[in-house]
């Protein structure tokens, strides 16, 4: 049987600094496409340089629908998509190819594992892995819907999504930030960018302080990943607080700070159940990311097929 | 671009530390040969979960090549010889920790014996007893094994000698060799690869020694799970060569 083609297709904007290593790890694919948003560095040059077809974008505010676009152009049965950020192993070709021959027939679309690199370190605990990001498809068979970071779509259906066991399967390499001071620096220009509502009325910073509980509740897991765990668990919990700030302080007029009153209800908010149920889940904040735990876990007790 | 002089490939299954003291012995060794800037130092994280950390392995002075899947030995030395081309290559295991003038001896003896086609390295245990001074072969189911292995160092003469094969736990190849034989067989699982490799170099025409000047230090066996991997090398390994090897006595 023929080996089926594979189109990689890569996102950029300014992505000089990770590109290299996300282009390298590609190189076997039978056709490498790159869609540009307007960079100014040289992550053009460096796309050509490997060989790439660049197409050239407008900036958008999300990449969704544009990947839409241009997964579609692609002139393999396979597409692999990478963030500029991201690279794959030094056997990839090997897996992803075995991977298509092995499951192929059975399932249109493939959730990779990712590996989500803090520094140096991979960060594991606290549902960081496997991180199952939709990534290798048939040709037309996921589409990603234009919002922000919302799960893409297999188109028919979930039943022929397969999790690749984080043993078996290619993983995804995302280094996320190059240290700490980058996580913070990040989080605090996320936070002072975001749009908060306008009303006073509806300000409760007491939810501000539940989620800096929440978060570090659920993401400090210094058994997997030590000190930096609980630094992490630190630093988004911080984030929460200066969210509530910055949004107290856009506020016209500014409505009580009730800070001492907080913290014992932003305590009851988040209670110790539901931070039992979340860790032992593997999985985060948000109730899509709980869904789909819970979904997976009821799969894997279904006879299994393929 | 030319290859290099030297390609020294390091598989490693987690085992961080050791590994970095590996690194670093190995560094000073060819660092004393005159080699550093003509050798490139591959670590193949052979799906290590976390994987090695990068920054840390470049600090070290080595290169990286991650693997996910997680491949049998020969695959891994393959793969990385592939990426990294080179004049020789030395096979090194991660809890092998070289003395200075190990890597020199070995590529001195190439330079001296062009006939002369494998090099392997005189090994102790941490207790001074002998792991490695070249490999014999017994009669029978016995197979290959090596020579004096845990008897006192002393009782093994300082002289280079020729074998018919040597541990890959240390062992530097010509390249040329190893474009010719294609590199390790991977239908080993883990284990014996490298004695395969030794005598199909013989058959080629080469000839193999140990280099015994210096005593290099091997913990041995530190890669979990690898002992459960011995037993079907071995009945492979006998299944292609036993009758076809030299006993030795």
């Amino acid at each position: 049987m023929p080996k089926p083609k594979i189109t990689g297709v890569v996102h950029t904007r300014d992505s000089a600094a990770t590109l290299e290593a996300a282009l390298a790890s590609l190189a076997w694919v039978d056709e490498l496409m790159v869609v540009d948003m307007q960079s100014s560095d040289d992550s053009v040059a460096i796309a050509q340089r490997h060989g790439a077809v660049v197409h050239q974008v407008e900036i958008a505010p999300r990449i969704d629908g544009v990947r839409n676009r241009f997964t579609a152009q692609a002139s393999g049965d396979w597409v692999l998509v990478l963030d500029s950020d991201e690279y794959l192993s030094g056997d990839a070709p090997d897996l992803v190819q075995s991977l298509i021959a092995d499951k192929g027939g059975s399932y249109d679309a493939f959730a990779l594992p990712r590996y989500n690199y803090l520094g140096d370190q991979v960060m594991v605990g606290g549902g960081r892995h496997p991180d199952y990001q939709i990534r290798l498809f048939k040709k037309g068979m996921v589409l990603w819907p234009d919002a922000h970071h919302t799960l893409p779509l297999v188109t028919s259906g979930p039943g022929h999504l397969w999790e690749v066991p984080p043993s078996r399967g290619p993983h995804i390499h995302h280094r996320n930030y190059r240290d700490l001071r980058q996580l913070i620096t990040r989080q605090l220009d996320y936070a002072l960018t975001d749009l908060y509502p306008s009303d006073p009325a509806s300000f409760d910073f007491a939810a501000y302080l539940a989620r800096a509980h929440q978060q570090m509740a659920l993401r400090s897991d210094p058994e997997t990943d030590g000190d930096l765990s609980q630094a992490m668990a630190l630093v988004m919990a911080w984030d929460a607080v200066m969210r509530g700030l910055i949004h107290w302080d856009s506020l016209e007029p500014r409505p009580p700070l009730n800070m001492l009153d907080g913290f014992p209800r932003a305590a009851a908010q988040m209670p110790r159940w539901e931070i039992r149920l979340r860790r032992y889940l593997g999985r985060h904040l948000a109730l899509k990311h709980l869904l789909r735990a819970v979904r997976a876990r009821l799969r894997a007790l279904l006879p299994k097929r393929g | 671009m030319s290859p290099k002089l030297l390609t020294v490939i390091i598989p490693s299954l987690g085992m961080l530390p050791m590994l970095e003291q590996c690194l670093d012995a190995l560094g000073r060794s060819l660092e004393a040969a005159g080699v550093r800037e003509q050798s490139t130092v591959a670590v193949v994280d052979n799906a290590s979960h976390p994987p090695l950390p990068p920054k840390r392995i470049a600090a070290a002075g080595a290169e990286l090549l991650r693997l996910d899947g997680h491949h049998c030995f020969a695959r891994a030395n393959n793969l990385a010889a592939r990426r990294w081309p080179a004049k020789h290559y030395l096979m090194q295991n991660n809890d092998v920790l070289v003395q200075p003038e190990t890597i020199g001896e070995m590529l001195g003896l190439l330079g001296r014996m062009p006939q002369v086609g494998i090099c392997g390295a005189r090994m102790v245990f941490p207790d001074g007893s002998l792991q490695h001074a070249g490999v014999v072969f017994g009669p029978g189911k016995k197979g290959p094994y090596h020579l004096l292995r845990t008897k006192p160092s002393h009782l093994m003469p300082r002289i280079d000698r020729e074998f018919q094969a040597v541990t890959g736990g240390c062992m530097l190849i010509r390249g040329e060799l190893w474009q010719e034989l294609g590199g390790l067989d991977e239908d080993y699982p883990f284990g014996l690869e490298d004695i395969d490799f030794c005598l199909r170099a013989r058959q080629s025409g080469q000839r193999i020694f140990c280099c015994q000047g210096s005593e290099s230090l091997h913990f041995e066996a530190m890669t979990p799970g690898r002992a459960k991997l011995d037993s079907p090398s071995r009945a492979l390994f006998m299944s292609r060569w036993q009758g076809r090897y030299t006993i030795d006595g």
